[in-house]
């Protein structure tokens, strides 16, 4: 618990990652990244890289930063005005907050699933294929093509192909949650961003999210924020823990819960605090 | 607690529903064809009338009747107490006529002979019948007839404007010209204006006499054919005596020296005498006063007689007749026999009468008739203020929501915003009439002189303009370079965004004054002064000003819809890599329309029935001009129109017989007020279904 105090306080602090991660080929690597809102700091010099087709699940207790991490990740902060950052992230060899940047297009390398389901007021179709349309496609046989993938992939189809047609709010939470994510895919994403993709959805159906993740292993890479152990510990491949905006440990699933390096992670991990 | 509040509420749903209730009422008892009851009064004459109310006048009760027959009584309405009666009840005069005029209003009376045909009263429905489909025929050629003489003075008009810009352009007069039709010496621009002129003269010369001749031939036919009644209004003939027994039962086949009475001389033989009492009271009454009888005299060769013989005190009869009044066949509308109609008929016409007030011109100053220049002229004018206020409070509330940056600016002018919409209405007329009527149109009339500016001398207005340049492209670059990536990391963001916007006020400022100080610019409508095109209050100006008016409306209802929009379908937009544009025009604006809508309807709501403004800018009560009709370019800016609720006022209180066109006006009170509702409901409606498509199953 010492080191969960000092960061408390503000000293400095060195994270511990596993040289099994460090093996990894990375999709993302962030780089000694600080976040502000105004002068409040929010993440603290976090260094970490995200494996290529695997699932990394940021765990922590709320308020670590978890889901701000995982938003600068595609510059959603870049909404907020207040945002100021420091250090840097690389998709895929790339720079993400280099000035020269398009956001826009940064974008549309990575797919974001929320916590809430917030499918668009319009057609499932049109749904899925909302990132195609913003790129102005309009090849009929195409935007189907995707629709009918994407769905397939998030495991969708079979239940909505005869009403495509229909309003997207006209689902189940748990069926609206997977149409967001196969919007997510629809444009064939580097990385996948899921916020608590399952914190407002009942068991069944975060049982079938959790399914699906599983099936999307290896074909895209995953970045997941939860706040479910058993959740990051049935799913994912690597596991982050962070506390107040710093990383703390990072090393493959099984380690972080069976044999972690610091006892302040398997204190978290086991649930005796946090 | 409970009963204050719920009294309050009891009190405040009364006073609602008996508004309603009233004009309801009102509205729709004003058409209805009621019966037409004579009554006698004690000093002998008579008083008619359709029975529009009952009161109770300092103890008495008064009778509040139209009499009709203006042209002769000179009163649409009159109160009679009822002290003055012999009978309480008046007399149901069962072959009595109303005639609905186009003027002088309603005519109430005895038809007794049509000019056209020798027929017994029987026939004259039908006769009178074929009579108008003929005049009607008459009627429509007539206004072909003017319609062409209007045509011919407006060519003739169009020639001179085009001498007048002739004159204007080339500084040259023409007027000399224009008179003797010579060309020597002339532009040839002056030379097509004059020739054009000439030409046009020469054309309505010769098509004028022949107008002139069908016009007066249509005319002579119109006045040929009349229809005499006897109105219920007496001149008094003479005396008779004869005994009133007999008289009163019809037993007297000529009663001593009536024929002598009648202009028939001595002769009485073939003379028909038919007699009913008057009211229900007539006879049974024993005062001698109170005694009277309406007879029906026939002389042979000559159509029938109403008389009223009245017994006197000592023995004789007073014998009085109908007064006779003879209109034109072709100022008839509607007649039918009031007091003789059944429930259907009366239904009839009723239903005759509302499609008349929905769809006719206004006969009689807008008392008589239809409301449909009205109804279309305000229907016309909210249409074309939805179309300006539209865009602008859309984008405005748009860039508040939307882009702007939330801060102390953004509040000081949202707050003046919502408190724009609590200025009265009459300053925004005042606002309208000084800057858009004189102004503006003005401007755009006859140039900055006639709008009250004093331009520049050319080269100063030139130098300006390179200025003008300058600014503009400085404030280009400006706002160019401040949004780049390197401007908007770097410190001075602030001051370049602030000297970026200043500059285009700047540069829109300059702009404006330029235009006004432009010493190049006379004006679209030089020729036509001094007569205003836009300088007066027209439908153009109207709609603007009410356009303002509702701003206010539209932008809080268009924000508060933007801000209903949750964020999490922005960033769900913004996470496929949608950019703002596309956002706000797939997701945001499609999410918010039934709110957008809701608000625009309330507006159009607001704009069609406000009155103040209208008043100062392009309302008037007669038009005779429709704003929008099938005359090119069909929609005409500059005209003025007539509006519903300025006609409710007008009508009120402005017409010279405003207690006559009191039941006119609560008839277009309930229609305004429906039209009001009906747009109202429509918004609720709209926004109820858009609702539910975009709200299906959200948990």
């Amino acid at each position: 618990m010492n080191r969960l105090k000092a960061i408390a306080d503000g000293q400095t602090f060195e994270s511990v990652i596993h040289q099994e991660v460090l093996d990894r080929d990375p999709v993302v690597s962030i780089r000694d990244f600080s976040l502000f809102y105004n002068r409040k700091q929010a993440l603290y010099n976090i260094t970490m890289p995200v494996a290529k087709g695997m699932v990394t699940a940021l765990v922590g207790p709320s308020g670590c930063g978890k889901s701000t991490l995982l938003r600068s990740v595609n510059r959603m902060n870049d909404l907020i005005e207040s945002v100021r950052i420091e250090g840097d992230m690389v998709l895929n060899g790339e720079s993400i907050f280099a000035p020269s940047v398009d956001v826009i297009a940064l974008r549309k390398r990575m797919g974001m699933v929320f916590q809430k389901p917030n499918p668009f007021p319009m057609s499932i179709f049109e749904n899925v294929v909302y990132p195609l349309r913003i790129d102005g496609e309009r090849d009929k046989t195409i935007l189907m093509q995707v629709c009918e993938q994407s769905l397939r992939g998030a495991a969708l189809w079979e239940e909505v192909k005869d009403r495509l047609s229909e309003s997207g709010l006209s689902l189940s939470g748990g069926q609206q949650q997977r149409l967001c994510i196969a919007r997510a895919i629809a444009s064939d994403p580097e990385v996948l961003l899921l916020d608590e993709p399952c914190s407002a959805l009942d068991p069944i159906a975060t049982g079938k999210i959790e399914d699906l993740i599983d099936r999307l292993r290896g074909e895209y890479s995953i970045l997941i924020v939860t706040h479910n152990m058993q959740q990051a510990s049935r799913i994912s491949d690597h596991t982050a823990f962070m506390y107040l905006g710093r990383l703390v440990e990072m090393a493959e699933t099984s380690t972080i819960f069976t044999r972690p390096r610091l006892s302040e992670t398997e204190d978290y991990v086991t649930g005796r605090f946090g | 607690m409970v009963w204050l509040s719920g009294g309050m509420f009891a009190i405040a749903c009364l006073m609602i529903v008996s508004l309603l209730a009233f004009v309801l009422w009102q509205g729709l008892w004003t058409l209805w064809p009621r019966t037409y009851s004579i009554y006698g009064r004690k000093d002998g004459t008579l008083v008619g009338g359709e029975l529009y109310a009952k009161a109770s006048l300092e103890g008495q009760e008064t009778l509040y009747l139209r009499t009709g027959n203006y042209d002769v009584s000179n009163q649409h309405f009159a109160y009679v107490s009822s002290s003055e009666l012999v009978e309480q009840s008046g007399w149901l005069a069962p072959d009595l006529w109303l005639v609905e005029r186009k003027e002088w209003g309603n005519l109430y009376g005895f038809p007794k002979q049509l000019s056209w045909a020798q027929a017994s009263p029987e026939d004259f429905v039908r006769l009178v019948q074929e009579g108008m489909r003929q005049t009607a025929k008459i009627d429509r050629e007539l206004g072909e007839a003017k319609n062409e003489l209007k045509r011919i003075d407006h060519n003739i008009a169009e020639a001179r404007l085009g001498i007048r810009r002739v004159e204007l352009a080339e500084r040259i007069d023409l007027q000399k010209a224009a008179e003797t039709g010579s060309l020597e010496g002339l532009s040839p621009s002056a030379r097509d204006a004059v020739s054009k002129l000439v030409l046009r003269n020469r054309q309505a010369d010769e098509m004028m006499v022949e107008i002139n001749d069908r016009i007066a031939r249509l005319e002579a036919q119109r006045a040929e054919r009349t229809v005499v009644f006897e109105l219920p209004i007496l001149d008094p003939l003479g005396t008779i005596t004869a005994d009133w027994t007999d008289l009163s039962a019809g037993r007297l086949r000529d009663p001593n020296g009536l024929a002598e009475l009648l202009g028939g001389g001595e002769d009485s033989s073939g003379l028909s005498f038919s007699a009913e009492p008057m009211g229900d009271a007539g006879l049974s009454d024993p005062g001698v006063e109170d005694q009277r009888l309406v007879c029906k005299v026939t002389i042979p060769g000559e159509p029938t007689r109403r008389l009223m013989i009245r017994r006197l005190e000592d023995g004789r009869s007073s014998v009085e007749a109908f007064r006779e009044h003879s209109i034109l066949l072709a100022d008839m509308v509607r007649f039918f026999p009031t007091n003789r109609l059944g429930i259907f008929q009366r239904l009839g016409v009723y239903a005759s009468r509302w499609w008349e007030f929905l769809s006719g011109d206004p006969r009689e100053a807008g008392m008589e008739g239809g409301f449909f220049p009205a109804i279309w002229g305000t229907v016309v004018m909210t249409i074309v203020m939805s179309l300006a206020v539209m865009p602008f409070g859309v984008l405005a509330a748009l860039y508040m929501r939307e882009y702007a940056k939330s801060g102390w600016l953004l509040s000081v002018i949202r707050i003046s915003i919502n408190n724009l919409a609590g200025v009265p209405s009459i300053v925004y007329g005042v606002f309208g009439l000084s800057f858009f009527c004189y102004i503006v149109g003005g401007y755009i009339d006859g140039g900055p002189i006639k709008a009250g500016f004093e331009p520049w001398p050319s080269a100063a207005w030139f130098s300006a303009l390179g200025g003008l340049a300058i600014v503009g492209l400085i404030a280009f670059a400006v706002s160019i370079f401040s949004g780049q990536a390197e401007a908007r990391r770097s410190p001075m963001r602030t001051v370049l965004r602030w000297s970026a916007g200043l500059l285009w006020l700047l540069t829109l400022g300059l702009i404006v004054w330029l235009l006004v100080k432009s010493p190049h610019f006379h004006g679209f409508y030089e020729a036509q002064l001094p007569n205003p095109t836009f300088g007066k209050g027209c439908l153009l100006w109207a709609a603007l000003t009410l356009s303002l008016l509702t701003l206010p409306v539209v932008i809080v209802a268009t924000e508060e819809a933007l801000s209903a929009v949750p964020n999490s379908l922005r960033e769900g937009s913004y996470a496929c890599g949608a950019g703002k544009w596309q956002t706000i025009h797939r997701i945001v604006l499609p999410y918010a329309r039934p709110g957008i809508i809701t608000g625009f309807i309330l507006a159009m709501a607001r704009g069609a029935g406000e009155v103040a403004p209208m008043m100062l800018v392009g309302a008037i009560p007669l038009a005779t001009e429709l704003p929008l009709d099938g005359e090119f370019p069909f929609l005409h800016g500059s005209r003025s129109f007539m509006h519903l609720g300025f006609q409710i006022y007008s009508l009120g209180f402005q017409s010279q017989n405003s207690e006559a066109a009191k039941p006119m006006v609560f008839t277009a009170t309930l229609l305004l007020l429906s039209i009001v509702t009906v747009l109202n409901q429509t918004a609720i409606w709209l926004r109820a279904s858009l609702r539910k498509r975009f709200q299906t199953s959200q948990f």
